[in-house]
């Protein structure tokens, strides 16, 4: 049975993802009404990076460095850790702040996302970006998860 | 709620730079990466936190030099350039590191 704090991290982090994902799709053809929930998708999504990046963060400092590193480090794919899990703890520092820029310049135009098409298209191409950094981060988690129940130890 | 965009994309720029550069300087520097962990006890704690207060720090500094907030679109292009490249850097950096 998985530790309930990957449970969490990986909670938060699928959730905000899919905030994001919501904040793309009602500014592909935003109005009034939707400005709103558009701000409150971006406010979510910051915040359930923030709780993933904590939660994983603890995990990954209490328990993974000890137990589960030295075992996928000694079984048949110690690249699990040393390539995947290295690149994915990493790349996803870049997350919070890609989110806290969305989330601010949606803030910031509020309104005017309506007819500034250049600003929506930003927001639109960070929505991606996150969205993908999000998904591929997620997939190595998953491969970890794998590696660490093949190294005897998930 | 308005935000300094121009500020906001810089610190973000730089931020990324920061995390790359200190994940690579970290693992080809084993006195780097004790510097790091003496700090909070774990040398990618010291980088979260390090990134976080970097960010907050860069945002206010350029926040006071830079005023027109506005017309700076190019820059989130700029930022997700930077993001693209400074995760194939981190992964080709620990693909490379694992063969050799």
């Amino acid at each position: 049975m998985s530790n309930p704090l990957v449970v969490i991290h990986a909670l938060t982090g699928v959730l905000s993802i899919f905030a994001f994902l919501l904040v793309f799709v009602e500014l592909l053809s935003p109005s009034e009404k939707a400005i709103g929930r558009i701000k409150i998708f971006a406010i979510i999504g910051t915040i359930l990076i923030f709780i993933s990046w904590t939660v994983g963060g603890y995990y990954y400092v209490t328990y993974y460095g000890p137990d589960i590193k030295p075992a996928i480090k000694e079984g048949p794919n110690p690249w699990i850790h040393s390539v995947v899990m290295e690149t994915k703890e990493h790349v996803f520092l870049f997350l919070p702040f890609l989110a806290i820029l969305a989330t601010g310049v949606i803030l910031s135009y509020d309104a005017g996302l309506l007819e500034n098409n250049k600003a929506r298209s930003s927001v639109l191409a960070l929505c991606v970006l996150i969205i993908l950094i999000g998904l591929a981060v997620a997939g190595m988690g998953y491969m970890i998860s794998a590696g660490a129940r093949v190294a005897g130890v998930g | 709620m308005r935000f300094n965009i121009k500020s906001l994309n810089y610190s973000t720029i730089l931020t990324i730079c920061l995390i790359v550069l200190l994940t690579i300087l970290g693992e080809l520097s084993d006195s780097f990466k004790t510097l790091l962990t003496s700090v909070t006890g774990h040398h990618w704690v010291t980088k979260s936190v390090l990134s976080l207060i970097f960010f907050v720090v860069i945002y206010f500094l350029i926040s006071k030099t830079v005023k027109d907030w506005a017309d700076s679109n190019h820059l989130i292009i700029d930022a997700i350039v930077v993001t693209l490249l400074g995760g194939a850097i981190i992964f080709g950096f620990y693909a490379w590191h694992f063969m050799h």
